[in-house]
């Protein structure tokens, strides 16, 4: 089972092509141009579009066309895919209309049609895919309302197109650089363990997070889910949480069997991990994209700031990380390097009367001591200037240990998280969301 | 008790259960019961008595008894206040046997040892539309009510993952002694997780429900036990 025809195409068709931006065929296509390969819009009505040679029809394209995205409406879909025999090696079928709307009839028929033809289909009902190695976007989502992120090592999987662009603008804004992001809305061919499978070989992956809304069959997700992340780092969201259990009568169990209980209870002993809401996916996907997890759950916090401290340590307690007194030893070494009112425990305290360097005297002087470091710069005093992300870079390129950080909002915040993150110091906007993604990196 | 239990085994024994039953609709609690002692789940000491018979004047089972309705048409006993407790001889078990003989559908009354005070703990299992057949675990009571203190895994279960699948409920350390509690036997817990886990795995019937099992020291014993019929 491959899925180069999607991923890594050659030449694509665009059944559905439009001559302008105002009609979501013509976003795609004003997308594909980026494409570094062939693309053959198809449109009866035209003989050009956007520069490009326009076709009638797939048939009249000459060749073999690796992929083929149906941009028409529902009712209009089958008879194109007929077409497709012997074209194409793989569809992606935009087009809206079929199950989820309780038009099963037309997406039973599509299904058919696809294994008949031996055509593997995506959708229907999606977005299709973002492979910026590939500068392929089969996106309708314009780039001025959507910035792309850039190219890295995460890929992103989602059931649902408008939960993947919203996992694209947070993940661009949080720079984390993406590998794929691909949807496949009703998932009637391809579905979340074929591309859990594909991304488990993809040189380009190292994270994947996962969207999910439903499992079609739940043994095979568990299998590939495992073996993905046995691999890589894979972080699912599963939405619809609420529903209750199926059989309201006869048993406890019946009752008590809530189609999330039980996938969330199979997937933690599987050893899968799972975000609770949109953030912690992101910040897990920020803090695994940087670095590389450490085993271990010795955390030291060094802060400028004790109620900070607390509340990181306080999250510690909560996520079974251990935040260990400092080491005798180091404890009489940092006391006399620093002033008499710095507090020398854990937490590290090291006031308002901060300097740059102080987090770099406790944080060598520690770096063997523990396995994972929460640093808190609270930038409204004197003391933490702009050669803080220098020295913390430096550090961070003398430990494999991950390293997070919590920078409350000052006037130079910002241009302090670009730096620190340039060097792969991921920041979060909380003590708490910066702990749950150290988290990640730990255990 | 027998020790190992093959996967063909138990199927076989519930093909045969549900051949011998298979006019029956649903299943009286002793005739359920009995499947389960079958399997290796241990169950109360008990008679059945139907509609028709009356309480013998001696018996082999051991004072306090409690007796409960059984019918094929009452799916909660205790809502039609079907269940005495603490009989104490054999005036007051003849006296509690008429009385449920007397409730509406009633077809007998089975009487059981009562069992002592020990950890009340849910095992179960469903078809699940997502993973097919699933086991569940949890701790009865309040815990199961009130918290859904509960996990589930994909059955069939290995002895390695029922032990894991009791390990993920918060309120596990219950189980091994907290506070001066006693310990619980373990083992037999996972024994009836397993069986439980191979019974639904044969897909034969549908959902299979033992709430309470009472944990003690060195055992582990059913007190209530439903089986929903029907192949998947």
């Amino acid at each position: 089972m491959n899925l180069d025809y999607l991923f890594n195409p050659e030449s694509i068709a665009l059944i559905g092509a439009a001559h302008t931006e105002e009609k979501l065929g013509g976003v795609i296509l004003k997308n594909l141009l980026r494409f570094r390969g062939t693309v053959y819009p198809v449109n009866p009505n035209y003989n050009e579009l956007m520069g490009l040679k326009a076709f009638r029809s797939v048939q009249e394209i000459p060749g073999f066309v690796d992929l083929c995205i149906i941009m028409r409406p529902a009712n209009e879909v089958n008879a194109i895919f007929k077409e497709l025999k012997g074209k194409t090696g793989c569809a992606i079928v935009v087009s809206s209309g079929f199950s989820e709307i309780g038009n099963t009839g037309p997406q039973d028929e599509l299904k058919r049609l696809g294994r008949e033809a031996n055509i593997r289909i995506l959708g229907p009902n999606c977005m299709g895919l973002f492979n910026p190695h590939k500068n392929l976007d089969t996106f309708f989502l314009p780039h001025e309302r959507l910035r792309r992120p850039g190219k890295g090592n995460t890929a992103i999987v989602s059931q649902s197109g408008a939960i993947l662009s919203c996992l694209l603008g947070a993940m661009q804004s949080s720079n984390i650089g993406v590998s794929k992001a691909v949807t496949y809305g009703n998932a009637i061919d391809i579905d979340e363990s074929d591309l859990y499978e594909y991304l488990a070989g993809d040189a380009q992956t190292d994270v994947v997070i996962s969207y999910i809304e439903s499992v079609g069959d739940g043994r095979r997700f568990i299998e590939k889910a495992k073996k993905l992340s046995g691999k890589k780092s894979l972080i699912i969201l599963k939405s619809g949480k609420s529903q209750s259990g199926q059989s309201a009568a006869f048993s406890h169990t019946g009752r008590l069997a809530g189609r999330y209980e039980v996938f969330s209870s199979i997937i933690r002993q599987s050893g899968i991990s799972e975000a609770s809401d949109l953030d912690e996916l992101t910040d897990s996907a920020k803090a695994l994209s940087y670095q590389r997890p450490f085993k271990g759950n010795r955390v030291l916090i060094i802060t400028n700031g004790g109620g900070s401290g607390v509340l990181a340590a306080d999250e510690c307690m909560r996520q079974g990380l251990e935040v260990a007194e400092l080491p005798d030893e180091k404890r009489e070494k940092l006391k006399k390097a620093f002033p008499y009112f710095y507090g020398i425990h854990n937490p590290l305290d090291l006031t308002g009367q901060v300097k740059d360097e102080d987090y770099i005297t406790a944080l060598d002087e520690l770096t063997d001591a523990y396995d994972g470091f929460m640093v808190i710069a609270l930038p409204n005093v004197i003391g933490i200037t702009e050669r803080f992300p220098a020295l913390m870079k430096n550090f961070r390129m003398r430990t494999d240990k991950p390293v997070v950080s919590y920078m409350a909002q000052s006037g130079i915040t910002k241009k302090l998280t670009v730096l620190l993150e340039r060097s792969k110091i991921p920041v979060f906007s909380s003590p708490e969301r910066a702990v749950r993604a150290l988290r990640t990196l730990l255990l | 008790m027998t020790t190992e239990h093959k996967d063909n085994s138990v199927a076989e024994m519930l093909r045969k259960f549900l051949e011998r039953n298979r006019h029956k609709t649903v299943f009286l609690e002793h005739e359920v019961k009995g499947l389960l002692r079958e399997l290796g789940i241990s169950t109360p000491k008990g008679m059945f008595i139907s509609a028709a018979e009356s309480v013998p004047s001696s018996h082999a089972l051991a004072y306090p008894l409690v007796a409960k309705v059984s019918s094929s048409k009452i799916t909660s006993k205790s809502e039609v206040h079907g269940v005495r407790t603490g009989l104490k001889n054999i005036d007051e078990l003849t006296i509690a046997v008429r009385e449920l003989m007397h409730i509406e559908n009633a077809e007998g009354a089975l009487i059981e040892e009562m069992a002592p005070q020990g950890v009340e703990i849910v095992a179960g299992g469903i078809i699940d539309e997502q993973f097919g057949p699933v086991v569940m675990f949890g701790l009865g009571g309040v815990f199961v009510e009130l918290f859904r203190d509960i996990s589930f895994a994909l059955a069939p279960l290995k002895k390695e993952d029922a032990l894991h699948l009791i390990q993920q409920v918060k309120g596990y350390k219950i189980l091994t002694g907290y506070r001066g509690r006693p310990q619980t036997d373990i083992d037999a817990l996972v024994k009836v997780l397993v069986i439980t886990s191979e019974i639904i795995s044969t897909e034969l019937i549908r959902e299979i429900d033992l709430n309470p099992v009472v944990l003690y020291p060195d055992s582990a014993i059913a007190l209530d036990a439903k089986i929903l019929k029907g192949e998947v």
